[in-house]
């Protein structure tokens, strides 16, 4: 069981590097408009 | 003109069938240009990617204001590479294909250099270079692709939402990610509850616990918070109000408990709870956006550019600027064919207003110097001076969108019942606690007591509570949008809800609105040749007539006399149709003409006599048919408990005629009733059961105002869908009766809701207050009662249930 004492911090630190990351893609505003892209995608040029 | 009208064309643009008479492969000039301006770029793709045709709309505007210095001061950033940046509103911006169409801009026009659209915004980001396009080079490129622009507005808001919406979500994926992770240490914990875990490693998770739920709770759930302590500040009853104290029972005690090292954490079903009602704050806070930016489109439609008159030595000037940089007091010129840009009074000219915009009204008003006109409306026949008393947002159109705004947001007395429910349950939860905690002292120990009053606090939290009327009434609201049914706010749709009588001003809600021949007297054949004759005529009756069978021949040398009816040439023979006076005055007459006439009278219908080479051969009768669903309609509503009456300003016989169709008696339909007695009805009515009114007129506003729930029609005037409660964007029965069921269904939806929730609370509470609750049965049953009543919501059948 010690390995928990390692594995579980770095698991609940990689967990908030996830929530940082997504907090950084709604503040850089990827998330503003989620209609358009989904069709954006069907038109390929 | 061409001939071929046996042929039923389709728009090559919009599938319309080409009305006859018109000639090429188009419906309308419109359709036209934007089909050649599609072509002349190549952009023929555009086709195949649309999913529904719709005739396009141009307006061969020039734009030359979006070119202003004063416009492009306050609405063109540009970037240290000298690119600019601007957004604009777009009209008819629907579907992927629209989406591509607009983004191919660079494509066709060279400068610029990127362009991204905004479905949900209606809006286009558009970057160019200035030393090669302008700004209303591009708007006119728009234009003739079908997408007339609008300068973007609202801008300041724009960028305050986003920073709230941007907020919330980072919020909820905080929550999110908490849930997950309690949970799993959850999980650890209640496995090692059944199976033995050292008291080291139970220590180390429980830690674990507090060190996720403390920061992530504590920031997730401050608009919780935020919201209670106004409330108590404000003395207001507020269901954030329990929910902070079961939040903050839970935190507090868990980190006790974490640190004493014994007692029960419920940080888990901390986390879900708040996880679950900051989806439910998510889900409203998108409707509400929605509805205010429906509402801002509505102000980009008044112009965006005024003319405004500066005295200068010798005379006065004209300068062209943008609408933002009018003030009050400045005066402004308004030419025949333009809409009013501002609020303000008439100081020189007299013309015709048409007020469509904010009365519905269709017909033409004169004004003259001193009389007040209003922005949004056309000015129709001659120039005017007017000198601007209000601008932009203090416009009675810009009143109307704050309006529509603020409505959004009004509580449902259904909210505000879940709000005293809230306080009364505060009270009860605080005693029941203050008891379980003395009680168990007694019995007991102090700590037990606490540890069981704490538990108490934590399991009631009434989060399915919370969820359930936001939940229920956004997905209503937002289905019922789909279906081009406007609701204006939660209260409405509960009084849609409550069924008492239900007044239909118009008949053109029973009945199709346009003019039909429904009944033939005499010659069969004769209806070839007066189909012809009328085939070029724009006149109601005249359609009707062509539309009721295909002409074989083409008719020459037509007259048309406007009032009375229409003669021309088919085939060699000569043809005359019209009003029956009118006819007879100039042919002869047959024994059983008159006989027909008075058969088609009796049935509410308006004859039109037709005759050939001189003789009147036939009479055909024409009304405007029922709708096909009025009946079902009507049966849905009596179903619902309505109780519908017919109370127009109609010809009493024609009210008559219709609710004979649909099985109304007569007591039921009045006809020829003025807007005062409307008014007289529909109080005298409401002081015995709800009353419901659907109208249309300027007339009808105040009616529509006193009934219980008043219902505007499509093409109503400003001034009614103010009044009213909820706007239908399609005039027909059907759609009020779909409205009614689905109000009904949503009201259900919300008390099944409800009542579940305060039956899991219930089951919880008595197992906290006999003190045998454990977290894993809280961790069980919480989010199954929010779950619950989520999947319940979403289920619902109202307004068409699951897309």
């Amino acid at each position: 069981m010690t390995a928990l004492y390692v594995v579980l911090p770095l698991a609940l630190l990689i967990a908030g590097a996830a929530v940082a990351a997504f907090a950084w893609t709604v503040r850089s505003g990827q998330l503003d408009d989620v209609d358009t892209p989904p069709r954006r995608i069907l038109i390929d040029d | 003109m061409t001939t071929s009208l046996a042929v039923v064309h389709q728009c090559i643009h919009c599938a319309l069938p080409v009305p006859p008479g018109r000639s090429g492969d188009f419906c309308c000039a419109g359709c036209e240009i934007v089909h050649d301006a599609i072509d002349e770029y190549g952009l023929a793709k555009f086709y195949s990617l649309r999913e529904d045709a719709r005739p396009a709309k141009t307006t061969d505007r020039a734009y030359t204001e979006l070119d202003d210095p004063t416009f492009q001061r306050l609405h063109v950033t540009t970037d240290e590479a000298g690119q600019a940046h601007a957004a604009l509103y777009l009209e008819e911006l629907r579907c992927t294909a629209c989406l591509w169409l607009v983004e191919s801009t660079p494509r066709c026009v060279a400068g610029v250099t990127d362009i991204r659209v905004d479905i949900g915004r209606s809006r286009a980001d558009i970057s160019w270079d200035p030393a090669r396009t302008s700004l209303a080079a591009i708007a006119r490129h728009l234009d003739r692709i079908g997408h007339a622009s609008h300068p973007y507005r609202g801008l300041d808001r724009d960028a305050q939402r986003r920073r709230e919406d941007r907020t919330l979500l980072v919020k909820l994926g905080v929550a999110g990610a908490a849930v997950g992770n309690l949970m799993l240490l959850a999980i650890a914990l209640y496995a090692g509850w059944f199976e033995g875990m050292t008291a080291a490693d139970t220590a180390f998770f429980r830690w674990a616990s507090l060190a996720v739920a403390l920061p992530a709770l504590g920031y997730a759930a401050t608009p919780m918070f935020k919201t209670a302590l106004g409330a108590l500040r404000a003395r207001r009853l507020h269901l954030d109000l329990p929910l902070s104290i079961g939040i903050l029972a839970g935190l507090v005690w868990g980190t006790v408990n974490v640190v004493r090292g014994s007692g029960e954490i419920y940080f888990d079903s901390l986390a879900m709870l708040v996880f679950l009602l900051l989806v439910a704050r998510w889900i409203v806070l998108r409707h509400q956006r929605r509805a205010a930016r429906a509402a801002e489109l509505l102000l980009a439609l008044t112009p965006s550019r005024a003319r405004r008159v500066v005295g200068v030595a010798g005379g006065d000037r004209v300068e062209d600027v943008p609408v933002e940089a009018i003030g009050e007091g400045d005066r402004v010129e308004v030419r025949a064919g333009e809409t009013i840009p501002v609020d303000g009074m008439i100081s020189r000219g007299s013309s015709t207003i048409d007020s469509g915009l904010l009365t519905g009204e269709s017909r033409p008003v004169d004004v003259g110097v001193g009389e007040q006109v209003h922005a949004g409306t056309v000015n129709l026949t001659a120039p005017l001076i007017i000198v601007a008393t209000r601008i932009g947002a203090q416009t009675r159109v810009g009143a109307l969108v704050t309006q529509i705004e603020a409505l959004s947001t009004r509580k449902a007395p259904i909210e505000r019942l879940v709000d005293r429910i809230a306080g009364r349950f505060v009270a009860v939860v605080t005693v029941a606690a203050t008891l379980t905690f003395i009680a168990w002292s007694i019995f007991a120990s102090p700590l037990v007591g606490a540890e069981h009053a704490m538990s108490l606090l934590i399991v009631t939290c009434p989060c399915a509570l919370a969820l359930a009327t936001p939940l229920a009434v956004t997905v209503a609201l937002g289905r019922a949008a789909r279906r081009g049914i406007l609701i204006k706010g939660a209260d409405a749709l509960e009084r849609l809800a409550t069924p008492g009588t239900m007044f239909v001003d118009k008949t053109g809600t029973l009945t199709q609105g346009t003019l039909a021949v429904t009944s033939w007297h005499g010659d069969i054949d004769a209806r070839a040749l007066a189909a012809a004759v009328e085939a070029g005529s724009a006149h109601p009756i005249a359609r009707a007539i062509a539309a009721y069978t295909i002409p074989t021949d083409t008719a020459r040398s037509i007259r048309e006399e406007l009032g009375h009816g229409i003669a021309g040439v088919v085939a060699g023979r000569r043809v005359v149709v019209g009003a029956p006076a009118w006819v007879r005055s100039r042919c002869k007459t047959r024994g059983d003409v008159e006989g027909w006439i008075a058969d088609v009278t009796r049935a509410a219908e308006t004859p039109v006599a037709v005759a050939v080479d001189g003789v009147i051969v036939a009479i055909a009768g024409l009304s405007d048919p029922l709708r096909p669903d009025a009946r079902s309609a009507l049966l849905q509503l009596r179903d619902l408990g309505w109780r519908v009456e017919v109370l127009s300003g109609d010809d009493p016989r024609v009210v008559t005629a219709i609710g004979e169709q649909l099985g109304l008696t007569a007591n039921r339909c009045s006809g020829g009733v003025p807007p005062e007695r409307k008014l007289a009805i529909v109080q005298n009515e409401r002081k015995q059961r709800p009353v419901a009114m659907v109208g249309d007129g300027v007339n009808d506003a105040a009616a529509i105002a006193a009934a219980t729930c008043g219902i505007a029609v499509s093409g109503a005037a400003e001034a009614a869908i103010e009044a009213a409660d909820v706007y239908l964007r399609e005039p027909s029965i059907g759609a009020i009766a779909a409205t009614a069921a689905g109000a009904t269904a949503t009201l259900a939806t919300i008390r099944r809701s409800l009542k579940l929730s305060l039956a899991y609370n219930l089951i919880a509470g008595s197992l906290a207050i006999a003190g045998v609750i454990h977290p894993l049965i809280a961790a069980l049953l919480m989010p199954a009662s929010s779950l619950t009543v989520l999947v319940s919501s979403l289920r619902s059948r109202a307004f068409g249930g699951r897309r």
